[in-house]
Order: C-alpha cells, then sequence, then structure tokens
C-alpha cells in the first residue's frame, strides 16, 4: 500500500509538470492547429532562468529573499522570460508563414527547437544545472510536510502539486470566464469567422503564445526544484507534453489536465511496479495509440468534414 | 560515330583519373605518414570533453597536461612541443572523439594523442587513429573491453595509465562487503556501456559474497529518480549509482532522503565531483589517489597550484601529467633513433610500451604490463564524502 501511494504521489508531482507543458501545446494548437515543437524548449529556458534568478539571489545556500519570496520570484521571472520568448518565437518563426503550407510552420517550429536547445548549450555549456533546492531554508522543502501512513508527502511536492493546479485553474477561468478566453475559443472554432465578427486574431495568438510559454516557464521550475536540467532536456519533456496533449485531446484545455497526470501516473506505475527501463517506451506506445484508435484524445472532437 | 567514342573514351579515362586522384589523396590522408624533424615543433593532441557534463574531467585534464608539457618537454627531453586540444562533449555522443582524431591525424606534426578521455571514445576513435599509427594514451578511459575479452573494442595502438573497470567493480564491491559490511545492496545502471559495464563487475562479485543485490535500469535522459528511488528496499544499505553525470548522483541522493530511504549512496569514478555531488557519508572511487599524501609528488603539487592558483587539486587531473611524460618519453625514444626526426608516427607508438616512469606522480613505479596495455599493478582508491563536502581517501 505504501508503495501505491507513494507512486502515486509521484505521478501526481510528474503529471501536474507534464500538465502545464500540455496546456502550452493546446492552447497554440486549438488556435493556430500548429504543432508547436519548440515549446519543450521554452520549458528548458524557463528552468535556466529560475536558476539564473537563484543564483542572482545569493543561490541556494545563502539566498538573499526568505524562502517563499524567493520561489515565487524565480517563477515568475522564468513565467515572464517565457512569456517574452513566446512572443518572439511566434513574431518571428511562425507570423510569417501562418498563410503558408501547414508543413512550413512545423519545420520552422523544429528549427526553433533546435535553435534554442543548442543556443544554450553554446551560451551555458551542456553540463547539467541543479537547483540545489536541498539547501534552501536548511532541507525544509525535502524533509517538512505530512505523513499518509508510512509515506511523507514532503513540502517541495505539495508546493509543485498546487502551483500547478493553481495556474491550471486560472488558466481555465481566464479560457471560460473572460473576453479574451472568449475570443480564443471563437478564434478556435473559425479564424476567418472570428475576424470578421471583429476579433483581433493577431492579439488573440500572441496572447495563447504568452500564456503558454508563461505555463512552461512555470513547469520549467517547478520541475529543475527536484532535478538538474541541462539544454537538451527541452526535448523530451516537449515530447511527453505532446503526448499528454494528444491523450487529452489536443486543443482541449481540460484534457491537456487531464492527460498530463494519466502520463505521469503511467510513468509512475510502470516504473514501480513493472520496470524502470521501459517507461519511456511506454509513453510512446500510448502516443501511438491514442494516434490510431482514438485521434481526438479523451476530451476532443472528432474532426468531422462536411462533404 | 569514332568521334563520338573517342569522345566517350575520354571522358572515361578522366573519370577514372579523377577517382583514382581521389582515392590515393584519401589513403595518404589516413595512412601515410611523413617524417618530422624533432628541432622543429612538435604536436601532442589532447581529446577530452571540455565544455559540458563531463567539462569538469575535461578541464583539469587540461592544466595538468599543459603543465607537463611546461615541465618537461624542454628541460626534461629536450624537446619543442605544443599541447593541443580537442573537445568532445559527452552530449555529443561517443563519435565526437571520431572527428576530433580525424583533424589531428591531418596534422603531420601531431605525434602522439592524450586520450580520448571516454571509454566510448576511445572506441569510436581507435581504428582510425592506428590506422594513422598514432599512439592514444588515455588518462581516463576505464572500460573493461577497451584492453581485455574476446571482442577488443579498442586497438594495440591504444594504451591507458589507469585500471580498468574490472578493478573498479570489484573494487567497489568489496569495499561495501568488508568495509560498510552491506547485506542487501541495489544497483542503478543507465543503460549504456559505462553504467552497464560498471554495474556488471560489481553485482558479480558482490553476489559471489552472498550479498542480495537489485538491479535497476533507467535511461540516461531521466533525472527525476523518484520511482526508482520508491524501489529501493527501505533496508536497503546501499545503492550503487555508476552514472557519469554527478549532479544525478546529487538528486538520486537527495530524492532518497526525501523518500526516508537510508542506503548509503555509492558512485563510481563518472560520479567523483565534489562540487556536484555532496551528499555527506556517501562514497565515490577514481582510478587515481589523492596525490597530495605522496612525498615525491609534493614538489609537482606546488608547480601545477603556480600555474593554476584558483584551482583545488583533484584526482582526474595528475593520470594527465603522467600520459603526458610516457607520451614525451617516447617521442623522445623515437627521436633518438630516428637520429633527430620521427620518420613514421608509428616509431612513438613502438616506444610508448616500454617506458617506464619512477616516481610516477600517482606513487611508485610505472610501467605497462606485459599481457595488455593497461598499467602493471594498478589499483583504484575509494574516498568518503565529508560533512563540509570535501572528499576523504579511505581505501
Amino acid at each position: 500500500m505504501d508503495t501505491f501511494v507513494q507512486l502515486t504521489l509521484n505521478g501526481l508531482t510528474l503529471g501536474s509538470v507534464y500538465a502545464l507543458i500540455a496546456l502550452g501545446y493546446s492552447l497554440v494548437y486549438g488556435i493556430l492547429k500548429l504543432l508547436n515543437f519548440a515549446h519543450g524548449d521554452v520549458f528548458m529556458v524557463g528552468s535556466f532562468i529560475g536558476f539564473g534568478v537563484l543564483q542572482l539571489l545569493g543561490g541556494a545556500t545563502d539566498p538573499v529573499l526568505p524562502l517563499w519570496p524567493l520561489l515565487i520570484v524565480i517563477t515568475v521571472s522564468a513565467m515572464a522570460g517565457c512569456a517574452v520568448l513566446g512572443v518572439v518565437i511566434e513574431r518571428f518563426a511562425y507570423r510569417p508563414l501562418r498563410d503558408a503550407p501547414r508543413i512550413a510552420p512545423l519545420i520552422s517550429a523544429l528549427g526553433v527547437s533546435f535553435f534554442l536547445a543548442y543556443s544554450m548549450q553554446v551560451l551555458f555549456g551542456a553540463e547539467q544545472r541543479d537547483y540545489d533546492a536541498f539547501s534552501l531554508d536548511n532541507g525544509k522543502l525535502f524533509l517538512s510536510g505530512f505523513d499518509i501512513g508510512n509515506v511523507r508527502v514532503p513540502l517541495l511536492r505539495i508546493v509543485i502539486i498546487v502551483a500547478a493546479f493553481l495556474l491550471m485553474i486560472v488558466l481555465w477561468l481566464l479560457v471560460t470566464r473572460t473576453r479574451t478566453g472568449k475570443a480564443m475559443k471563437a478564434t478556435s472554432y473559425d479564424r476567418e469567422a472570428a475576424a470578421m465578427m471583429g476579433i483581433d486574431i493577431d492579439r488573440v495568438i500572441v496572447v495563447a503564445f504568452v500564456l503558454g510559454s508563461a505555463l512552461a516557464g512555470a513547469a520549467g521550475v517547478l520541475f529543475a526544484l527536484r532535478a538538474p536540467t541541462f539544454p537538451a532536456i527541452g526535448f523530451l519533456a516537449g515530447l511527453k507534453g505532446f503526448t499528454a496533449a494528444v491523450i487529452g485531446g489536443i486543443g482541449s484545455v481540460p484534457g491537456a489536465m487531464a492527460g498530463g497526470l494519466i502520463l505521469g501516473f503511467a510513468e509512475a506505475y510502470t516504473q514501480g511496479y513493472i520496470s524502470t527501463k521501459w517507461s519511456d517506451l511506454l509513453v510512446f506506445v500510448i502516443l501511438i495509440g491514442f494516434m490510431i484508435f482514438r485521434p481526438q484524445g479523451l476530451f476532443g472532437r472528432p474532426d468531422i468534414k462536411k462533404v | 560515330m569514332k568521334r563520338r567514342l573517342a569522345v566517350l573514351a575520354a571522358l572515361s579515362t578522366l573519370v577514372v583519373a579523377a577517382l583514382a586522384s581521389t582515392a590515393g589523396t584519401g589513403t595518404a590522408a589516413t595512412d601515410a605518414s611523413q617524417a618530422v624533424s624533432c628541432s622543429k615543433r612538435l604536436k601532442v593532441a589532447m581529446i577530452t570533453p571540455v565544455t559540458g557534463g563531463g567539462g569538469f574531467i575535461g578541464q583539469e585534464q587540461v592544466t595538468w597536461a599543459k603543465f607537463a608539457v611546461k615541465n618537461l618537454a624542454k628541460k626534461t627531453y629536450g624537446l619543442n612541443v605544443q599541447l593541443v586540444v580537442g573537445d568532445t562533449p559527452v552530449e555529443k555522443g561517443p563519435g565526437e572523439a571520431l572527428v576530433v582524431a580525424q583533424k589531428f591525424i591531418a596534422d603531420q606534426s601531431v605525434v602522439a594523442i592524450i586520450g580520448p578521455a571516454t571509454s566510448g571514445g576511445v572506441a569510436s576513435a581507435s581504428q582510425a587513429l592506428a590506422a594513422a599509427g598514432l599512439a592514444h594514451i588515455s588518462p581516463s578511459a576505464t572500460r573493461t573491453s577497451l584492453t581485455k575479452g574476446s571482442k577488443l573494442e579498442a586497438t594495440k595502438f591504444f594504451f591507458r595509465v589507469v585500471p580498468g573497470d574490472y578493478i573498479q567493480g570489484p573494487t567497489d564491491a568489496n569495499y561495501m562487503v568488508d568495509k560498510l559490511k552491506a547485506d542487501k545492496v541495489v544497483l542503478v545502471d543507465f543503460q549504456e556501456p559505462y553504467s552497464v559495464g560498471l554495474a556488471d563487475a560489481a553485482e558479480a562479485v558482490l553476489k559471489r559474497k552472498g550479498v542480495s543485490t537489485t538491479r535497476l535500469s533507467t535511461s540516461v535522459n531521466t533525472t527525476d529518480f523518484s520511482s526508482l528511488v520508491t524501489r529501493v528496499p527501505s533496508d536497503a544499505d546501499v545503492v550503487f549509482f555508476p552514472t557519469q553525470q554527478p549532479a544525478d548522483a546529487q538528486t538520486f541522493g537527495t530524492q532518497m532522503r526525501e523518500q526516508g530511504k537510508r542506503a548509503v549512496m555509492f558512485g563510481g569514478d563518472g560520479a567523483n565531483s565534489p562540487s556536484a555531488f555532496k551528499i555527506p557519508g556517501s562514497y565515490v572511487s577514481n582510478f587515481a589517489p589523492d596525490i597530495s599524501g605522496i612525498p615525491t609528488s609534493r614538489a609537482l603539487i606546488a608547480g601545477w597550484q603556480k600555474d593554476n592558483p584558483s584551482l583545488k587539486l583533484g584526482s582526474f587531473g595528475p593520470p594527465s601529467y603522467l600520459a603526458v611524460q610516457v607520451a614525451l618519453n617516447a617521442i623522445k625514444r623515437a627521436c633518438t633513433a630516428g637520429k633527430g626526426q620521427i620518420k613514421d608516427r608509428k616509431d612513438v607508438f613502438r616506444n610508448v610500451k616500454r617506458i617506464r616512469v619512477n616516481p610516477s606522480i600517482l606513487g611508485g613505479t610505472f610501467r605497462f604490463s606485459t599481457k595488455s596495455n593497461d598499467p602493471l599493478n594498478a589499483k583504484f582508491y575509494i574516498f568518503q564524502i565529508q560533512s563540509d563536502g570535501s572528499y576523504k581517501l579511505v581505501s
């Protein structure tokens, strides 16, 4: 039972991060019908921004801010930095190709992905960067928390899960309860009709990139608080986020959340009960399975065309 | 018709001639070795990761190799030698060593290679270096199959001044059993040759000694080990973690504490980095000792420290000094035999095996085994991480 609880906790932590990444994929795909393969690298850049800000603020061993303001500052900085990066990517890599055949922005996305990964490698080196979060406040984030049976739920896990869910709820409210959200929804249904109704399509697309990239930045920091980051990490993280988005139904916000959590649980239970070797393989088996048997995902709508 | 045939024949001749000349050029570029004068500047090339995740190894090695050239080339051997460095970040894969090696092969003034630093790099580049007659002496490649076994991954032109994993694995395993009194050991590998080989070597000894073992395996891209840690039994005594990324060892150890697991972390030489892996009470092994305790090496340490005042003495660097010393010695012998010139790079290679260094910077006398191109009587050393993060030699 303890193992099950621990693995569930592992899955929930990992799944929360995947869900944040998947939301970015879904937002952009929903509006532009573009698979933004650079999204995983935006996640990586976010983790690096968080690392840089943490070092500027004295590092984990001697920070100039108390624990909670410090965590907020590094997370918000990463979100802001990634939001700007998202706007730049949209403006220079995707907007000029908006009316080009669909393969063109896809290739451009792959190019941006490699550009970001290798630029970071050239600028900062390929080595792993460790936030050393264990040193923050004498290990408080790892050693304090509460117990479920014999399983400790550390404070850091609670922070990651709560922060991720808060961000998802904020996004959900933004998409469903605001004029901008309604404009995004309208654009995702029919871009041309939305434009004719007076919606500023360019602005809506930029907002989607800002939101998606900011969430990726937050995911980067939340992930890197527990595990080292490095320039090449974005590729696999991006693929997992993409898989989560496909599971949930790409374009669907609740689907992305559910897909991320399902993927996190699948990975954790596979590692815990079947084999540690097969977890990455399983992710892609799930992806292929959904593409073949339920391409619209769990929450997506089948793409039915009137003939 | 005749005219057409003539044109066709002329064209065919031209194509054949062009192909023949191309083939000739290729052969010359890889195989032929021109004589070089020993009075001119010779080059010793180093192949090691200076950037990337393994950059801390290469940077330390380069400082010691430079110091060796400065300290020995002119004064001891009367040679004018320049050290050139080729960077092979581990993230680019082992094939990068071959790319760098080709560049050095094309430069006729390169007469010996220090490295490749990683075992994968050696396996990748050894054939090409051997075809060019270049002896390559590694200060850190420890994979067993480079020099031993039925399927050798390196050529006879490969030498190393440090022992192989066939010594590291058993050394670590014996320490776990004899000193740490371990009854249950978890071994984690990363599905790549270094990690799997080392875990296999340690596991074989542990099983032979009646220790209960659990083997876990994960991808080299994994950085969150939560679910692996969940599989570590609560009563496990030791987790053997042969990674090439020291930050991974730190993360695994931290996540073990997070889940309340008490097992002692034990890393191989790849985890040996005081700046990245610093969990007190953990262990790492390495192919070189802490040379600060060797009386005959003190002057060398002082000289190196003078050139590198901001650096701390580590254990990856000194074997590079020894590797350069062996190379310079072999070059000198080749120059003497060739009456002031090295007629063929193989002349340097032929002398490497005969080199004997006494005293060696690593302590005692260094010479190669007669059975392989490994050092004779070499051993691995074990360090314990102290509460201040420093590494203390314990075995």
